[in-house]
């Protein structure tokens, strides 16, 4: 009934862990999507600002990814959030997404927080840990020709 | 309110230094300065119809002039490990090129359990009757 299962669960690891990356992802631009703005201004005197609407489009479309998956002695591995490499261009400065992220995500002096990296892991770990049960199942039924 | 805030809260304010509760409106003028806040609900155990715990997420903000924090970062970490126990991290440390501000940011996980215990009456409640033997 499970013939084959040795050699098909690496696989069927690598396949859940793909799709609950995925829900992660999706996850995580929700949370983005919801991040509340105001218009761009310079934070003087100690005043507090909102992130403005041109950093929640930068970190909207910027690089929410699943970055190459990791193989270890374990299975394999992977994360999702913001590339390390993307730039973008703000008030006329070239800025890095992931520091427009994590101060938006972490807040600064001058910008109350709204953490929705950290809501989007809080939120989207189970549904993942459901994606992935689903996958991994689904596909060593498929494979193994047993339920 | 979790208990173990509302303790969390009054012990950081015991601090040398101004610790706002849910934010500051604007930057207060001193060296070194915190706050504190609970973010968002992060999981809740329900049954019977009702919401039997509560876990909320917060964190805690130390902003200073100081690489050291004058001191108040060691400060800030025992209060949490008194307070919180294992459930609190150092979610990120970062500098502020603008304002030259070092920013630490501890994350910590505080439970509810009693919000909807024997005050609401929950045992002469129809979805309890019966439950019992």
């Amino acid at each position: 009934m499970l013939e084959g299962l040795a050699e098909n669960a690496p696989k069927a690891a690598a396949v859940g862990l793909y799709d609950g990356a995925g829900a992660m992802r999706t996850e995580m631009e929700y949370q983005a999507k919801r991040i509340q703005t105001e218009p761009f201004k310079y934070a003087s005197d100690g005043q507090m600002r909102k992130p403005s609407p041109e950093e929640k489009a930068i970190v909207e479309r910027g690089a929410i990814g699943v970055a190459k998956f990791r193989k270890d002695d374990d299975g394999c591995d992977t994360s999702v959030g913001f590339s390390n490499t993307g730039y973008a261009m703000l008030a006329g400065r070239r800025v890095p997404i992931p520091l427009i992220a994590n101060s938006i995500n972490s807040g600064t002096s001058f910008m109350q927080k709204q953490p929705f990296v950290r809501k989007a892991r809080t939120a989207g770990g189970k549904k993942a840990a459901d994606v992935m049960k689903k996958s991994i199942t689904d596909y060593l039924e498929k494979n193994t020709g047993g339920k | 309110m979790p208990d173990d805030y509302t303790t969390l809260v009054a012990a950081l304010k015991t601090l040398d230094i101004p610790f706002a509760e849910n934010g500051w409106t604007s930057r207060p003028n001193v060296n070194t300065y915190g706050v504190v806040q609970l973010d968002f609900e992060a999981s809740a155990l329900r049954g019977d119809n009702t919401k039997l715990c509560s876990s909320y997420e917060g964190s805690v903000d130390l902003f200073s002039l100081s690489r050291d924090g004058d001191g108040m970062v060691e400060a800030v970490v025992e209060i949490l490990d008194e307070v919180c126990g294992a459930s609190w991290s150092l979610n990120s440390h970062m500098w502020e090129q603008n304002t030259r501000l070092f920013h630490w940011e501890w994350t910590f996980e505080v439970d509810d359990c009693a919000v909807h215990s024997e005050d609401d009456g929950d045992e002469g409640s129809p979805g309890n009757a019966g439950g019992a033997g």
